[in-house]
């Protein structure tokens, strides 16, 4: 059957009248429906048919907010910068979240000129930062899809990687637990004792296989004691565990923020603050990105651009897929709590979820414990709010993982969306109407795991579409961490403070973050509150904020040399304080 | 080895000292900050000192009667040090403290923690929307506008009725904002009664009870909130939301003692207090260790946080000369129904002097009746007026009421 029937067939289900146009495995789709959750809906099993490479869903819901004028204010932007230069390069990446970053970092092997373009003003802003830091194994793909592929091969980079950027990464294994919920849903087919024997023996082992047939070593079955030994304060529900030892953890953050930082010492430029609102063509050839900067002439572009990836492509006249925002909330315990997890928790439920593995339980490499993330299709690419029904929600999911876990000593929640595609894989290939663009888009959970090998097949992809690639012998793949008095020893840190008395001056005393990484922080590019919290750890404990916020900020102040009142949390226009008192001049 | 350790040296830490310091010990107070004095130094309004000197006065003013006590007495005084971490030895403690000068380890036979609270912030009361600039906790605000001159926004929204809350909406409507509002979840402030009328029902300052802030709203910086009423459990009365636009979000919404550090320690927590559990001189459970003011409870005024210091200070001198007075069995004392907290929260001595127990009522009532009891035995009850939440309460304890008993509960009936 051919995917036009196939397409056909899939609509005759929902009461609308949506019009299709499919070309070489691309599938637009046009008409209106009720509700946003019917156009996700319907986006999805489109994106389900086999052969389907991407659905353009330009289906309208009732109640869309017009998008009209994001273009227009893009086209203006452009038009009036489309005729200033601001650099040229061989390759000019789009986005600097983790994918950019990487990929960045990945090309400064090469003999290559490459620029890395970020609206924000600092790398990791969107989906990267709000990631849990889980690095999965490679598990949950489904056979023959690209993310199954680069997520196996990215786990198995990752020591190395961490090794030489000096970022902490752990590789703490991960335990499915197969509990008395997990076949709750076939309940009416499953009398108890046959329930039992199948999540005891028959699940675990079909799990087992599926991590064989993925090539993950080391996968071993937990039944009873042995699962208790793992876990402290388990439920008595479990009844049995497959535990994969290579599942990692890391600070998708602080990677990111290494990437960049040995991207730039390999000579990448990056332009921050700087928003790509166009393209400037010839025939089917990008040459130039039109940005809010100017113009950056361009032999290959990469699109990294998270969830305006499909913006960016519909920018380059390639309409090829739709981003669909998904929202993930997570919880993030205070590190008194006692109660160590050691690994990263998932309690298996089938049918398995048709988009979202299902979060879980995990520890930080910072030490905290960490909730979530939840899974939900929003309208907004920009909504990260969270209401306490998240929370709820989450405390009530996971606390049947851990009974006796001090819910409520949670110090901060936050959320994060993801950006995937209707096929739900990563779409990692050259733009079909653009020859010398490359889309490196949809990636979603397991993105942080896939990250290095999605650079590493994105410069094949790079390679295969005639960038000349030649090795540079000096590059210099190592970066050093900051420095932090919190892990000095007492000796590291007396000399440190003979040499430079600030970081005898703890400004962050839930961190214990000394005045002088403040001031590291900001020498390696920080300008805002949160890029040093990033980089520090500043304000990222128990009281959250509340003792060190002004203390940093009045040191920001000194050392940026602006007034108080205009130290940002991040963006611009995110001051914290507005105003003077009376009789001081404003 | 110092005979004690004062960590602190806000309004608790500053009275502890010289009192310990007067019988001829070797006292020390460790200040993370570069000056003593802690929050009292950002307080310029009035009302410090009424019960104790029967003067209002300014937090500067009341903290320099201290500061020069502890001049007077020859303790020593740490500025910039920050105590990274406490251990027990056999012949006392032994500490490491971080200061611009180095890492130095400090010995020392007892300890004085008198480190204070932290303010509760937006995650503690799940607070939902986004997270953007412009989200301040009331502390915060009353630094920033009173040593930097430096106003949160123009349109701002205090949450919360507390006092610190009260204070800071006044100070800002009087540097002129252009809107102010605040909102708390009680039936009336939560702050002290004296504070609410002077600084919000004097001024005509908008205010909401039984409101709350349901969602921050906006961007980068704060846009609006979404108000909700809440019925008198604080729960969420569907359909009353309403938005409501302002540039800043203060929360007085409660204070939390800084009980980590004692925690790690060893020191046993009061999950009702959050501070560590103590008996009638302040001595935690770990033995040689105090804790004094606000890290023990949260108090109304300053001038009863104080008192504890002087109360341990006569601790600190009979534990280092050996105390001969504890009971083999403590006795516990309890809230009841009807009360929060009570410290302290064990009985642990036979001495002559009575006991003066603090307890903060969960209920709002008029004309109570307050009991201590010992199982079905009323040992003994007295007459309120009026008492409430936001007030915390006094009473005697006569030690001879004690004898024999095990366990005594505090309750408002």
């Amino acid at each position: 059957m051919s995917i036009s029937r196939k397409v056909k067939k899939v609509l005759k289900k929902f009461p609308y009248d949506i019009s299709f146009v499919v070309d070489e495995g691309i599938v637009l789709l046009e008409g209106e429906v009720n509700s946003h959750q019917e156009w996700v809906k319907i986006g999805l099993n489109i994106g389900d048919i086999k052969g389907v490479k991407g659905v353009v869903n330009e289906i309208r819901w009732k109640g869309m907010k017009e998008g009209k004028t994001r273009a227009e204010r893009r086209e203006n932007i452009a038009s009036k910068n489309e005729r200033k230069r601001l650099g040229k390069h061989e390759v000019v990446i789009i986005g600097g979240g983790i994918i950019g970053c990487s990929i960045a970092r990945e090309l400064s092997k090469f003999k290559v000129d490459v620029a890395l373009v970020e609206k924000g003003p600092d790398v990791s802003l969107g989906q990267t930062r709000a990631n849990n830091g889980m690095v999965h194994p490679g598990l949950a793909p489904s056979k023959g899809s690209l993310k199954r592929r680069l997520n196996v091969r990215g786990n198995e980079m990752y020591g190395e990687l961490c090794e030489e950027l000096d970022v902490p990464f752990k590789r703490v294994g991960s335990l499915i637990l197969i509990t008395s919920r997990t076949l709750k849903k076939y309940k009416r087919y499953l009398p108890l004792g046959l329930n039992t024997g199948f999540c005891k023996y028959i699940l675990p082992w079909l799990v087992k296989k599926k991590a064989d047939r993925n090539r993950l070593k080391g996968v071993e079955i937990l039944r009873g004691d042995d699962i208790k030994k793992e876990v402290k304060g388990v439920t008595d529900d479990v009844i049995s565990a497959v535990k994969i030892p290579s599942t990692g953890i890391v600070d998708p953050y602080e990677l990111t923020i290494a990437l960049y930082e040995n991207a730039k010492k390999n000579g990448v430029d990056f332009y921050l603050d700087t928003e790509v609102v166009g393209f400037a063509k010839e025939d089917s050839m990008i040459r130039g990105v039109i940005t809010d900067k100017g113009v950056l002439g361009a032999h290959h572009v990469v699109n990294a651009a998270g969830l305006y990836s499909d913006e960016i492509a519909e920018l380059a006249d390639t309409k090829e897929f739709t981003i669909h925002p998904r929202k993930g909330v997570e919880l993030l315990f205070n590190k008194r709590i006692q109660d160590d997890v050691e690994h990263c928790l998932t309690e298996l439920t089938l049918p398995s979820h048709p988009t979202s593995k299902g979060g879980g339980i995990n520890p930080t490499v910072h030490g905290n414990i960490i909730w979530g993330p939840t899974a939900k299709e929003i309208e907004s690419k920009k909504d990260t709010s969270v209401d306490k029904k998240d929370i709820d929600e989450i405390m009530e999911r996971y606390s049947k993982v851990l009974p006796d876990f001090p819910r409520s000593e949670f110090i901060r929640y936050f959320a994060g969306v993801r950006a995937p595609s209707f096929t739900e894989d990563f779409i990692i290939r050259p733009a079909k109407e653009v020859q010398n663009l490359l889309h490196v888009a949809a990636i979603q959970s397991p993105g942080i795991a896939s990250a290095p090998a999605i650079a590493e097949y994105s410069v094949e992809m790079l390679d295969k579409m005639g960038l000349k690639l030649e090795r540079d012998e000096s590059f210099d793949g190592s970066r050093r961490a900051m420095d932090r008095a919190a892990e000095m020893s007492d000796d590291e840190l007396r000399s440190r403070i003979q040499e430079e008395q600030r970081w005898g001056n703890i400004v962050c005393t839930c961190e214990m973050v000394s005045e002088a990484e403040i001031i590291e922080a900001i020498n390696r590019g920080a300008e805002s509150f949160d890029a040093i919290k990033r980089r520090t750890r500043a304000g990222m404990g128990e009281c959250q904020e509340s003792y060190c916020l002004l203390r940093i900020a009045d040191i920001m102040s000194k050392e940026l040399d602006i007034p108080l009142k205009n130290v940002k949390k991040e963006w611009a226009e995110s001051e914290f304080f507005d105003g003077t008192v009376r009789g001081e001049e404003g | 080895m110092k005979d004690v350790v004062v960590i602190g040296g806000g309004p608790s830490g500053l009275a502890a000292a010289p009192e310990i310091g007067k019988k001829g010990y070797d006292v020390t107070i460790l200040e993370r900050n570069g000056e003593l004095g802690g929050l009292l130094q950002q307080c310029i309004h009035e009302g410090f000192g009424t019960l104790l000197f029967d003067k209002s006065l300014s937090g500067p003013e009341f903290a320099d009667i201290f500061i020069n006590r502890v001049h007077d007495t020859g303790v020593k005084v740490e500025l910039e040090t920050y105590v990274k971490s406490v251990e027990k030895r056999e012949d006392g403690f032994e500490m490491t403290a971080v200061t611009p000068k180095g890492v130095e380890i400090i010995k020392t036979r007892s300890l004085v923690y008198a480190i204070g609270c932290r303010e509760r912030n937006r995650f503690e009361i799940k607070i939902g929307g986004t997270r953007p600039a412009g989200v301040l906790t009331a502390g915060t605000v009353q630094r920033l506008v009173n040593l930097y001159g430096v106003l949160p926004g123009k349109n701002p929204i205090i949450v919360g009725g507390g006092d610190v809350g009260l204070i800071v909406a006044r100070h800002l409507y009087l540097e002129g904002v252009e809107s102010i509002l605040m909102v708390y979840p009680e039936e009336f402030f939560s702050g002290l009664p004296r504070n609410a009328q002077q600084c919000i029902l004097d001024f005509d300052i908008p205010y909401r009870p039984r409101t709350t802030v349901k969602r921050i709203l906006g961007d980068k910086k704060v846009e609006a909130v979404e108000l909700v009423k809440v019925d008198e459990n604080w729960d969420m009365i569907q359909g009353t939301e309403e938005i409501y636009r302002c540039d800043s979000v203060i929360l007085s919404v409660g204070l939390v003692p800084y009980s980590e550090k004692v925690e790690e320690l060893g020191a046993e927590i009061d999950c009702k207090t959050n501070g560590p559990v103590v008996d009638e001189f302040f001595e935690t459970t770990v033995e040689g260790v105090f804790s004094v003011g606000n890290l023990v409870q949260i108090f109304d005024y300053v001038d009863d946080a104080v008192q504890t210091s002087f109360v341990a200070a006569q601790g600190v001198d009979k534990y280092l000369k050996g105390f001969s007075s504890k009971r083999d069995k403590p006795v516990k004392l309890k809230p009841g129904k009807n009360v929060g907290t009570v410290t302290p929260q064990v009985i642990a001595h036979d001495a002559d002097d009575d006991i003066k127990i603090f307890f903060r009522p969960g209920i709002e009532k008029e004309g109570a009746r307050i009991e201590l009891t010992s199982g079905k035995e009323v040992l003994k009850h007295q007459k309120k007026r009026y008492v409430r939440p936001s007030t915390l309460e006094e009473m005697e304890l006569p030690r001879d009421i004690l004898s024999k008993k095990k366990e005594v509960m505090v309750d408002v009936r």
